[in-house]
């Protein structure tokens, strides 16, 4: 454990899963270039369903460990089991004596997906939030073992609400179990795929944003710009969401995306989105509003534009050789603007990455078959949200184990502590500014 | 640039037959070629569609569309089996009217007969709807959301979003219905008052999609719920969602019958 600790102190951790009757854990420690983190590497826990836990000293594998618990692992030790997922189990809200209660969902007021939040509050300001998901447990999971190929993408990309990224981390963990990889052209198309997946979430977290604080010029032009991209995404996936476009080995088709018309909206968008973030309207309300610490984003283990945010600038397209000179985007201010910041600088990237994929594309088939065999791989995704983890283990052609992590999973308590002393009117802004995904949460 | 750019990527709310067509560049929903339906090409549909849309059984060969995934690799592979079907005006007030069947020994299309009206007291000029995300990935709620946006503008039909159940005409199912969501969604029915109509969005609101064999979903809105209207797709794009709220108020007719255009 002396070991596991240390690469835990050095590094972070990317997921825990079971394995047969233990656990594995991954984690990402220093040893890359640049600085920057490096390779993972697996650390078998306990065995017959029983491991020690380490959440109290390392908060950001509690709900790995909760997930674990329920099921049917015993994590040692752990400070507070508590279900995330099966509502079959007895839950308990943390209570706060002479503070008033407000229960929020589970269906909300738009159209979004399902939770419940539960808001203790003093007067108007929030003074806690214990946010319960599971709603959208479908048992993904479960589902996975002895599927093939097609049928196992097919359930990869409803993991959560970024198919591209989802099926590119499994489709990629596939190939590495088998020694295998994609060819460059649709190593290529993948990439473009998901940058434009990436602009296209981003924009929505944006326009999403200057809906809530009622500034709807700025939602209008960025939800125009926003549409206008999505069907540049269908153009060349065939879908609207990218959905039915990655297979193991390459991808299926390759559509005809109008570049000049993505330039054209990136241009527009880098006149746009700097003049829209400096308006005094959204300034005002997005300003020191929802704070996330860098300490805090460490000790949880955030990831993505959340972690990026505040400080920690970490994305996994800076170990990606097809991203050379990789720098990600970081703010320090851990409030909602910066993060607004963030969705708009990254956005306009994203769009000229997709550029460049799509420009350079290189010659040959769109996808090669991979050899009969057996292995297991761990593959990572930046997606919009932060990093999907795919792990498979493949014998004949057949899943035989799949763990996989949506970002937002590593995320959702980041709100918790956002809203921490805020109004309670400001939780829809808050919300908005992570826009996490339920149902990647609750597979 | 700016009106070139305008009149190349037309910056204005379309025109509802626009709306309801799938666009040049994608697969629309697949259609059985009774006539090409070889031994070899149905064995060969059966094996190679991911999401098993494909069955056969006692002399009839089937396509269920609230399976397909619109991968579009059938039509691909077999264009003398499965055609398209380019129009988004699939959804359907029956469950069965989304399944092709062909008779293999006559050659043809079973026929179902006329297709059924929508009920009579959800004719209503405009619309208030309540959507309920039961288990969905969350992309199906994003196409519904999509129906505001200045190119679809649903609002110009008379269709409004509403906070509450109680406020609302009708209310509009996504996902395969989560075990944990089930009660939530028996709730707001029951919240609203009459006369009420229940739209199933998308495949896995239909019966399931992807999750029908998992233990912790209930495979369909219509388990918890009655339901009206049922649209086929993954998600259904923007256009025949409306089309599925026209057809509720009765503003648009089914044109799906026996899982074929009429
Ligand atoms: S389009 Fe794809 S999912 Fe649909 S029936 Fe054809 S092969 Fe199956």
């Amino acid at each position: 454990m002396g070991k596991v600790r240390e690469a835990l102190r050095e590094g972070r951790p990317v997921a825990l899963f079971p394995y047969g009757d233990r656990v594995v854990l991954w984690v990402e420690y220093p040893g890359g270039e640049k600085g920057v983190l490096g390779p993972t590497q697996a650390f078998f826990l306990g065995e017959r369903r029983r491991f020690p836990s380490l959440a109290a000293e390392f908060p950001a594998l509690d709900w790995f460990e909760r997930a674990l618990w329920e099921r049917g692992f015993e994590p040692v030790g752990h400070p507070g089991l508590k279900p995330l997922r099966r509502h079959d189990l007895p839950h308990t809200f943390r209570e706060f004596p002479h503070l008033h209660e407000v229960p929020v969902g589970p269906v909300h007021a738009g159209i979004i997906e399902p939770g419940h939040f539960r808001f203790s509050v003093l007067g108007e300001r929030i003074v806690n939030l214990e946010i319960r998901l599971g709603y959208q447990h479908r048992g993904l999971l479960s589902l996975m073992p002895g599927k093939g190929a097609e049928a196992a993408l097919l359930l990869v990309e409803r993991a959560g609400i970024e198919p591209v990224a989802h099926a590119m981390a499994f489709a990629e963990a596939w190939e590495r179990a088998l020694g295998w990889g994609a060819p460059p052209r649709a190593q290529y198309l993948r990439r473009a795929a998901l940058e434009l997946e990436r602009a296209f979430g981003h924009l929505g977290h944006l326009a999403g944003l200057f809906t809530d604080i009622g500034y709807a010029y700025g939602a209008t032009q960025v939800g125009r710009i926003r549409a206008l991209l999505q069907g540049e995404l269908d153009r060349l996936t065939g879908h609207r969401y990218g959905r039915n476009f990655i297979r193991v080995g390459g991808v299926w088709r390759e559509g005809q995306p109008d570049l000049e018309v993505i330039a054209a909206h990136r241009e527009e968008l880098a006149r746009l989105l700097p003049r829209l973030l400096k308006n005094p309207q959204v300034l005002d309300r997005m300003r020191y509003v929802g704070e996330v610490r860098r300490a805090e984003a460490l000790a949880l283990g955030f990831v993505g534009p959340t972690a990026r945010a505040s400080g920690v600038g970490r994305d996994l397209r800076q170990d990606d050789p097809l991203y050379p000179g990789f720098t990600p985007v970081v703010r320090q201010g851990g409030d909602v603007l910066s993060r607004a910041q963030v969705y708009a600088e990254e956005g306009l990237k994203a769009l000229e990455y997709a550029l460049f994929f799509l420009r350079h594309l290189p010659a040959g088939p769109l996808a090669l078959d991979p050899p009969p065999g057996e292995g297991e791989a761990l593959a990572r995704v930046e997606a919009g949200r932060g990093e999907v983890v795919w792990f498979v283990r493949v014998e004949a052609g057949r899943v035989v184990v799949a763990e996989g992590v949506d970002p937002s999973f590593k995320n959702w308590r980041a709100l918790e502590l956002a809203v921490r002393g805020e109004g309670l009117p400001d939780f829809p802004l808050c919300n908005k500014s992570f826009d996490l995904a339920y149902a990647g949460s609750d597979l | 640039m700016s009106l070139l750019y305008t009149l190349k990527v037309g910056n204005l709310a379309r025109k509802l037959e626009d709306i309801l067509k799938v666009p040049q560049h994608a697969f629309g929903y697949p259609l059985l070629k009774p006539e090409g339906l070889t031994p070899g090409v149905r064995e060969g549909l059966m094996r190679l569609c991911p999401s098993g849309a494909f069955a056969e059984a006692e002399g009839i060969f089937s396509l269920d569309l609230a399976r397909c995934v619109g991968c579009g690799r059938c039509a691909l592979a077999y264009p003398l089996g499965v055609g398209e079907m380019r129009s988004l005006e699939v959804a359907v007030t029956r469950k069965e009217d989304l399944v092709q069947q062909v008779d293999l020994e006559r050659g043809g299309f079973l026929d179902p007969g006329p297709a059924p009206a929508p009920r009579r007291e959800l004719r209503l000029p405009t619309l208030a709807f309540r959507e309920v995300s039961a288990g969905d990935t969350g992309l199906t709620d994003s196409e519904i959301a999509l129906l505001n946006n200045p190119f679809n503008d649903m609002g110009r039909f008379g269709f409004q979003v509403v906070a509450s159940p109680r406020h609302a005409d009708a209310l509009l199912v996504t996902g395969p219905v989560s075990r944990n969501m089930a009660e939530a969604l028996r709730r707001t029915y029951e919240a609203m008052p009459e006369p009420k109509g229940v739209v199933a969005v998308g495949n896995e609101a239909i019966s399931g999609g992807v999750f029908a064999g998992s233990s912790q979903v209930l495979a369909g809105v219509d388990k918890v719920v009655p339901v009206d209207v049922y649209v086929p797709g993954d998600p259904p794009r923007p256009g025949a969602i409306l089309h599925a709220l026209m057809l509720l108020v009765g503003r648009m007719t089914q044109r799906l019958v026996g899982g074929v255009l009429r």
